[in-house]
């Protein structure tokens, strides 16, 4: 990731790079010389009658997979031959490895897989690959080999998040992380990505405080509060998520703060483009998660109806979804068909 | 009498909805599926039979689940942070959920606390000591390193039953996953403690009737604090089947598993009154729960349904035991009045 994406750089841009990789990400998917990759949702030749079963697992109820889903329902349902259906995980290991066993031996053609943990589910993902059934993974990776991993670029996404938020506090102040809980890649690689980001761009600021606060809109109000009481020159926040975010936002409106506090979030989500917009927010590192969606639902239909399975692939193949650092200058150029 | 009454129901009720998958979710019928719910399901057997302990003393144990969590943390720890080899963490681990059991135990007999909130506030002590201790905050790469430990994984191993019978040349038989056996070891143990071991007959007799118990010269404190170690002890168990089968634990591992474990306790017939049930109810409870959430799934029929038929069943058990209290009562009613 040379060339990093600036807060200038036009939406429209991002989505371009985005197409190129995933072309290029499709055909390095099948290892196979000759295979056709051909272009989402353009199935080949195949017998009268053929149904193809799909399955996405996701971890719990939340707006990033429900997103996701509605991406690859798109790509899926207009193809006419794809029974698609979207599972709950419960955000329980054992209810996603039940579900990834009743899927393998339904004979799926494919799964899209949000693993809960990375190591807990690669046994599931060992045993679908031995049924020749192609696993793609979304946001997390598992440390089991599969066909392809399309995530959001949470580490250099955080980095840029850093420089912004720098840039917008004049490369000077304290900060302090809204965290998510524990155990969890994605919040080590967002909160490593930032603190990493800081160092390099914006030596002058401290981070001051690192606190768990849930994912919660609300717990962050608390949380923030109990760090502005010890730091009461605290200059700003950073949500590890977009909800977090929201509630330091909610915290410097109630303190009148407002216009001199700086907060980034993380994510993207429709709310939080509207705070950016209406003034409130200062950024968020913004991905659409339709297109993420679509274009794992696009490689799945091409290994599916190209009868490539599981065996067939020599390496994993990795994509990093395109973003941009959305602020006040540029969120009004993220059309209301990619706010999710 | 009673038990067999509502065990011959739940046989039946089991074996109808198993009927009802075979014909209306494809695959259902086959011998993966039954190997999926043997591998999927028999950890949660076994708390489901620990769970009957608590609640035949009148009591009940909402911190199964943090024990699985606090079990599988000390595995992770012991194997990766340690080193130390399986045949070690073993013995330690069902030593850590035993104690954790019988803590709860001590609290509910010694600080007279209600069974219902000494195991909650335990459930997150236990869940809180599990993020305390987990290796995977202390070592950064240790959450993407997978246990290889062949004692520890070697409990999800599977067996070729169906082979060594001959039965595979009739039929595709299910490989049997070593879990299931645990589970079938641990029904067997339990199950003879309750019907031929002195301890289950003070069981029984502290869940029916506390105070007659006490006067007979029952040791009911023992009793409870042992019903409740027990639990703890088919948590252990479990947690290190989940353990093996995921390569790894999470600070999370085991998260609402005690309210799966008393529904199937409750649906297999152990009454929450106390003093009645046995092993056979709860083991199949779980199955029963396993069954209609891969049923429904093949069919393809949303999970919140799967929620919403196990709170039906549960009510439906619930109702049952309440009539056969009620029934009890009016019983000795009419014998005292006589």
């Amino acid at each position: 990731m040379d060339d990093r994406t600036n807060d200038r750089r036009s939406f429209l841009k991002a989505m371009a790079v985005g197409s190129a990789a995933v072309a290029g990400a499709a055909a390095g998917m099948l290892g196979v010389p000759g295979a056709e990759t051909g272009f989402a949702g353009v199935a080949r030749a195949r017998a009268e009658g053929t149904r193809y079963r799909m399955a996405f697992i996701q971890w719990q109820p939340h707006t990033v997979p429900a997103a996701w889903s509605k991406g690859i329902e798109e790509v899926l349902t207009p193809q006419q031959i794809v029974d698609y259906e979207l599972l709950d995980g419960q955000n329980k290991v054992e209810v996603q490895a039940s579900l990834m066993d009743t899927l393998i031996s339904q004979g799926a053609s494919a799964i899209f897989l949000q693993p809960i943990d990375s190591v807990a589910l690669a046994p599931s993902i060992a045993k679908a690959k031995r049924a020749g059934i192609p696993v793609i993974t979304l946001n997390i990776d598992a440390t089991e080999a599969h066909a392809a991993h399309v995530e959001m670029n949470h580490y250099y996404g955080a980095m840029d998040i850093a420089k912004a938020m720098g840039d917008a506090m004049g490369g000077k102040g304290k900060v302090a992380i809204l965290n998510a809980p524990p155990g969890i890649i994605i919040r080590d690689q967002r909160t490593n990505g930032f603190v990493e980001g800081m160092k390099q761009h914006h030596p002058g600021i401290q981070i001051v405080a690192d606190q768990v606060a849930d994912w919660d809109r609300k717990k962050a109000q608390d949380v923030l509060n109990t760090i502005l009481a010890a730091n009461p020159d605290l200059g700003g926040a950073y949500g590890v998520n977009d909800s977090m975010a929201l509630g330091a936002v909610d915290v410097a409106k109630e303190k009148g703060l407002l216009g001199r506090f700086v907060v980034f979030g993380n994510d993207g989500e429709t709310a939080a483009l509207e705070s950016i917009e209406a003034g409130e927010l200062t950024g968020t590192q913004y991905t659409d998660v339709y297109q993420q969606g679509r274009l794992a639902a696009a490689a799945a239909t091409v290994l599916a109806t190209g009868g490539v399975t599981a065996g067939a692939f020599a390496q994993q193949s990795r994509l990093l979804m395109p973003y941009v650092i959305a602020t006040k200058a540029n969120a009004g150029s993220i059309q209301p068909s990619q706010r999710w | 009498m009673k038990i067999r009454l509502a065990s011959a129901a739940l046989v039946l009720f089991f074996a109808g909805t198993v009927a009802f998958f075979s014909v209306s979710a494809p695959r259902f019928a086959t011998a993966s599926t039954v190997e999926n719910l043997m591998s999927g399901f028999s950890f949660m057997a076994i708390l489901a039979m620990g769970q009957a302990f608590p609640i035949l003393v009148r009591g009940i144990d909402l911190s199964i689940g943090a024990i699985v969590g606090l079990v599988g943390m000390v595995v992770f720890d012991l194997s990766l942070l340690f080193g130390m080899p399986g045949y070690g963490i073993i013995p330690l681990a069902l030593l850590a959920g035993t104690l954790a059991g019988a803590l709860n135990g001590v609290l509910i007999v010694h600080l007279r606390l209600q069974p219902f909130i000494a195991t909650l506030a335990t459930l997150a002590a236990y869940r809180g000591l599990t993020y305390t201790i987990s290796g995977r905050q202390l070592v950064p790469g240790l959450s993407t390193t997978p246990i290889r430990d062949p004692w520890i994984t070697g409990i999800e191993s599977y067996f070729d039953v169906g082979g060594w019978l001959g039965l595979s040349r009739l039929v595709t038989m299910p490989w049997v996953p070593l879990s299931f056996f645990i589970m079938l070891a641990v029904f067997a143990a339990l199950q003879i403690l309750l019907l031929a071991a002195r301890f289950g007959r003070d069981i029984y007799a502290t869940g029916g009737n506390h105070e007659a118990a006490r006067l007979a010269g029952i040791q009911v404190k023992s009793v409870t604090i042992a019903a409740y170690a027990v639990s703890g002890f088919c948590a252990a168990i479990a947690a290190l089947i989940m353990v093996a089968r995921f390569t790894t634990a999470t600070e999370a591992l085991g998260t609402g598993v005690e309210l799966t474990a008393i529904a199937a306790a409750v649906i297999g017939g152990v009454s929450l009154a106390g003093g009645i049930g046995s092993m056979f109810g709860p083991a199949l409870g779980a199955f029963l729960l396993g069954a209609i959430l891969i049923g429904l799934t093949l069919q393809g029929v949303p999970q919140f349904v799967q929620q919403i038929i196990t709170g039906l069943i549960l009510l439906a058990a619930v109702g049952y035991d309440r009539l056969l209290v009620l029934r009890r009562r009016r019983r000795l009613a009419m014998a005292a009045a006589s």
